[in-house]
């Protein structure tokens, strides 16, 4: 039994449970941090770290399939959701296949790690701020529901959000759709320069940018825009911000500027900070960036308070005490593992006068769920969303060097937003740096598909050349919906080896998402006829678990790795979980963070937005701590 | 094992199209050449060997070296199919279009190479690099 108690206890060292640690220890506050993940995944010491990523590393050299989570341990006490899991359901449920039991009709396509450091070790690291349409779609739109707070309200949180994170990206580059007249607020600048673009970008945008293509009898003109990302760059000399604190004062966090002298220096590996101050060009941002170039969310707690802070590994949270009569959480229990894969552990009990659930979408709402907790609106589990990814790809005329750099340094914004999103899902389209990888497991498969032709020597070596250079492939990631019957439930049918719930997932494509995979096709058609690209897109019913029909045409959509929406924030008890200081209605000592509190997803990849309203949600710890 | 292993480097240049120094760089030679010996039958092996002599004696220039491996040991039914499977080893890493044989066979594999690229997580091309076309001289 653990005795002591702190001031917070945080589930998850995921980049929203490392934000609330790094700024609560810097605030003086005693916190514990239970991490489901290996002790040796937290390591942050020079020695330690570099043993654990090299590992990391070599387990990805030699995956035989190279998917976001083949770095990674996937541990029988905790398991993690893996896309190599996923199968075609075909009217029956998937129940022993993998850590998901996918009830259907379609599965629940995108995965993430447990463990230190948590989704942010294999993230892309993109990182746009949301529309400030995005907050009203109820309103606008007639679809989903409103925010309960406006895009102005979040703004200086995205601020301190993109300081952690460590954005580099060019402000003035950023037009999108209906931004209003002060998106960024006075000379706002990234911390470092933008990530400079691919040399595929330069030669799609010959004909892309400005191109106008119609879609249901309107006409839009596509633009491309650079990608602000969280991976190292150039400092941005203009930029000042040192810091994010916590003002005993004024009650709130600030921004902390710098002096003249102030410099941004970009922060490098956990080992040694010289190595991965720039991006190197791995061309491996998922899975895994060998230099840690690109953020994760071990950086952020490398840097939180020491003294402050205990860290309990192997340590997976199972179930909230809740006091009858205050209903407060009095405790958290967790199974601590004894060794990995052991069914051996013991259990032990967290104590705290407040306590932050950062354990991911889906285990933060498995977790409510098996505790009665925070539920009183019927909420918890439902409105699971995604991006769907629809993938298009086809060969250029000319070659465009793809498998190189980034996976995306360039963007089109242009259905980001419009009166469109009345009709059909909004969606961001990366042009993608790393050719047909994702779709059709190149260039192995070309090789392959080469030999069976009897192609050898130079005839082969040519042939590779030629194909693999040419890939293009676009990319629509399109903003899904909340609906009440896409969810995360449990049933004690389904548990893991350590008796903890495994999740159920119900999950559908609403007629909303399948419009807007048909409207993405189209005007994918017209940018492929624009660069004179062959088109080889190819959805199988047979082999893609992400098959969907509308009017007649399959579509397959992907995950996009964005599990959001579970525990939704809203503006009443009745129809959300979490108020907008991210506390839970039902329980005034319980905060959620992550993915799970969005209303709604937007089509900016989540985990920016998701680290500013955790800023947030750490600035009302505090508050209420200090009262 | 010698004139073994210089009967494979030769037949690999012919089958990848990659000449011996570029194979001899990648350092992987004598692993690649252990893998097929131990993953193959030996008495197929010992055959396929001396049908290879033959038609590195036999042939004078590449055209007819070419047309040679084209009809005798291309076909997925000459010595199982493993004039292939030598070409999947060199390219991919993986004896069989799957299973890497070892992280440094993953960095060595020629078709990331021959996509005047890099295999992704190693050979780094730095900062910025991406934003040009690849700078390397090509050496075929």
């Amino acid at each position: 039994m653990e005795h002591k108690e702190y001031d917070v206890v945080i589930v998850g060292s995921g980049i929203s449970g490392s934000i609330i640690a790094k700024t609560l220890t810097n605030a003086g506050k005693k916190v514990l941090l239970l991490e489901a993940g290996l002790k040796a995944g937290i390591a942050l010491d020079k020695e330690g770290s570099y043993e654990t990523y090299q590992s990391y590393l070599d387990t990805y050299y030699k995956a035989a399939a190279k998917a976001p989570n083949a770095p990674y341990p996937d541990i029988k006490d905790a398991p993690s959701i893996d896309v190599l899991d996923l199968t075609v359901l075909d009217g029956k449920p998937s129940t022993d296949h993998g850590y998901l039991v996918q009830m259907g009709p379609v599965p629940f396509a995108s995965d993430c790690v447990r463990g230190a450091g948590g989704t942010t070790l294999h993230w892309l690291g993109t990182t746009l701020r949301m529309l400030p349409n995005d907050f009203k779609m109820k309103t606008l739109y007639n679809q989903g529901v409103d925010w309960p707070i406006t895009y102005d309200d979040l703004k200086p949180y995205y601020e301190m959000a993109e300081h952690e994170i460590g954005v580099s990206g060019e402000v003035s580059e950023q037009k999108m759709p209906n931004m209003g007249d002060n998106f960024w607020g006075e000379e706002y600048v990234f911390p470092m320069e933008k990530i400079p673009q691919s040399y595929m970008d330069s030669v799609l945008m010959q004909k892309t940018e400005g191109l106008t293509v119609s879609l249901n009898g309107k006409e839009y003109q596509i633009t491309c825009i650079s990608t602000p990302q969280g991976r190292n760059s150039n400092p941005n000399v203009k930029y000042k911000i040192a810091g994010v604190s916590w003002s005993e004062e004024k009650k709130q966090l600030e921004l902390i500027r710098g002096d003249e002298k102030f410099e941004y220096r970009p922060k490098g590996a956990l080992w040694d900070n010289y190595t991965g101050e720039r991006c190197e060009g791995n061309a491996s941002c998922v899975p895994i960036c060998p230099v840690q170039a690109k953020y994760n969310a071990l950086k952020t707690l490398k840097n939180a308070k020491k003294e402050n802070l205990k860290i309990i590994t192997q340590a997976v949270a199972s179930s909230l005490m809740i006091e009858k009569g205050t209903n407060e959480i009095a405790g958290i229990i967790y199974k601590k593992y004894r060794r990995e894969n052991s069914k051996r552990y013991t259990t032990e009990v967290a104590k705290g006068k407040i306590y932050v659930l950062a354990a991911s979408a889906i285990e933060n709402a498995k977790l409510l769920l098996a505790s009665n907790a925070a539920n009183s609106s019927d909420q918890v589990g439902r409105n699971l969303m995604d991006h769907l990814v629809m993938l298009t790809w086809g060969l250029t005329p000319e070659k465009i060097y793809p498998y190189r750099g980034p996976g995306s340094t360039t963007n089109i914004p242009t259905f980001r937003d419009g009166e469109f999103r009345n009709e059909h899902a909004a969606w961001i389209s990366p042009l993608d740096n790393w050719g047909w990888s994702w779709p059709t497991f190149a260039p192995g498969s070309d090789v392959q598909a080469a030999l069976e032709k009897g192609m050898f020597g130079k005839n082969l070596r040519n042939h590779i050349h030629d194909k693999v250079t040419r890939q293009f492939l676009l990319h629509f990631e399109c903003e899904q919906s909340p609906e009440p019957e896409n969810r995360v439930t449990i049933d004690p049918k389904y548990k893991d080896q350590i008796d903890n719930y495994r999740p159920v997932i119900h999950y559908n494509v609403s007629e909303y998402m399948r419009k807007s995979m048909e409207a993405a096709k189209k005007v994918s058609d017209q940018i492929f006829a624009a660069n004179e690209i062959e088109d080889f897109t190819n959805y199988s019913k047979q082999n893609d678990p992400g098959y969907v029909e509308y009017k007649g045409q399959g579509y397959t959509f992907r995950g996009a790795g964005h599990i959001v929406g579970t525990h939704r924030m809203g503006s009443c008890k009745e129809d959300s979980v979490v108020n907008e200081d991210q506390r839970t209605w039902d329980h005034k000592n319980l905060f959620l963070v992550g993915c799970g509190n969005m209303p709604t997803l937007g089509t900016s990849n989540p985990t920016l937005t998701m680290s500013a309203l955790t800023f947030k949600a750490a600035e009302a710890i505090l508050k209420q701590l200090n009262q | 094992m010698e004139r073994e292993k210089q009967l494979f480097l030769t037949l690999s240049t012919y089958l990848t199209g990659f000449n011996e120094v570029e194979l001899q760089g990648t350092g992987m030679l004598q692993t690649y050449f252990e893998t097929i010996v131990k993953q193959t039958k030996s008495e197929i092996l010992g055959y396929f060997w001396e049908e290879v002599a033959q038609i590195l004696a036999d042939t004078t220039d590449e055209e007819e070296t070419n047309r040679a491996i084209d009809s005798r040991l291309m076909p997925n039914s000459a010595y199982n199919g493993l004039a292939k499977k030598i070409i999947t080893i060199w390219y991919t890493g993986t004896y069989d279009g799957f299973n890497v044989i070892s992280a440094d066979a993953y960095i060595q594999g020629l078709m990331w190479e021959a996509a005047e690229t890099h295999p992704p997580a190693a050979k780094q091309p730095g900062f910025g690099s991406w934003n040009m076309p690849p700078i390397k001289i090509s050496t075929h």
